[in-house]
């Protein structure tokens, strides 16, 4: 059987406690507390360390979480032509069965020969151009493409 | 960054200004067909002459209206073509097309006009040509008067994306090698 005087003396405890919250600005109090120099003390490491993140992510809905973002606003941070200039195609190419399926989509001798002969059309394009502004001494480059058709502007 | 990184990142022409090279070899190609197909016509009329009425034509080409009918055949065939798609059979191998001075797409009167001002390009012994390559957008005589310009229309990045899988294809193991333009 619990002692009365024990009783008594929670009873009591209770009340004082709830009295003092209640007296006190909880928010006023937060607001005192320099949450910086709290944070500077801890030690993250050692609390992600002690953290199993396969135990986490087990009890974390990956779907529902998913549905939650906005793929659309991540998809507009994207720089999509800075991340397209990253890829190394060649690699990309040898590396899996795209140039395989690149190869047999892309039409055959005709195409190949189109691509070879234009190539190297091109450059000789390139290397008259550059004769032609050594010979003129051009110092400023010259405009590379119709202004409609310069990247910058031709991009929504 | 690796050669074969640098040689991946290189950037395609398409859109950009077409070269000298390009439109020369171009007008070689119209000229070669135009002139094949023109005497083909010839060949097929007289041996038509030949069948039904019995004696042979024999063209000169001295002859003025032969002359005036291979004039015509050739503005057709370059102001058609131009109006219809912006490029010609030469200018489509060579992948170059015609746009206006902007880089829009070429309105079929604009086309017809480059044909129609083609020849004054050829005056002075093919002064109005020499825009071409000095001039900044390496627009020539016509190009100016017709407000119009010629651009790379091929994409060479995917070229080059085909000539690495056909590579990949033939030396699976083997890096792709190099002097490949990609235009």
């Amino acid at each position: 059987m619990t002692d009365p005087a024990e009783v008594l003396a929670q009873q009591i405890t209770d009340r004082v406690v709830e009295l003092v919250v209640n007296a006190l600005d909880v928010n006023d109090l937060v607001a005192r507390v320099d949450l910086n120099a709290v944070l500077s003390g801890v030690d993250f490491d050692a609390v992600l360390a002690k953290v199993d993140v396969n135990t986490l992510l087990d009890r974390v809905d990956m779907d529902d979480l998913i549905r939650h973002v906005d793929v659309g606003a991540v998809l507009d941070r994207v720089d999509a032509n800075d991340l397209v200039k990253r890829i190394d195609m060649a690699a990309l190419v040898e590396e899996t069965d795209l140039g395989a399926v690149i190869a047999r989509c892309s039409g055959g001798a005709v195409s190949e020969a189109l691509d070879a002969l234009r190539s190297q059309v091109v450059g000789l394009d390139r290397f008259v151009d550059r004769w032609v502004s050594r010979l003129l001494r051009r110092k400023l480059p010259l405009p590379s493409a119709p202004p409609a058709l310069l990247p910058s502007q031709a991009e929504p | 960054m690796s050669a074969r990184t640098r040689q991946a990142g290189l950037v395609t022409y398409q859109g950009h200004y077409a070269g000298s090279a390009s439109r020369f070899a171009a007008y070689v190609i119209d000229l070669v067909v135009s002139t094949g197909v023109f005497t083909l016509v010839l060949a097929a009329i007289s041996y038509g002459v030949q069948v039904v009425a019995g004696h042979s034509v024999s063209w000169n080409r001295s002859n003025i209206v032969v002359a005036v009918i291979f004039i015509g055949w050739q503005f057709l065939y370059f102001g058609y073509s131009w109006a219809v798609s912006g490029r010609t059979f030469g200018m489509a191998v060579l992948g170059i097309r015609v746009v206006r001075a902007d880089g829009s797409g070429l309105e079929p009167r604009q086309g017809v006009v480059r044909a129609l001002v083609f020849p004054l390009s050829f005056l002075l012994c093919g002064l109005g040509f020499l825009g071409i390559l000095v001039q900044r957008e390496h627009r020539a005589w016509h190009d100016l008067i017709a407000g119009t310009a010629v651009i790379y229309a091929w994409d060479a990045r995917a070229a080059r994306l085909r000539f690495l899988a056909r590579q990949a294809e033939l030396a699976p193991g083997d890096g792709p090698p190099t002097g490949y333009h990609t235009g």
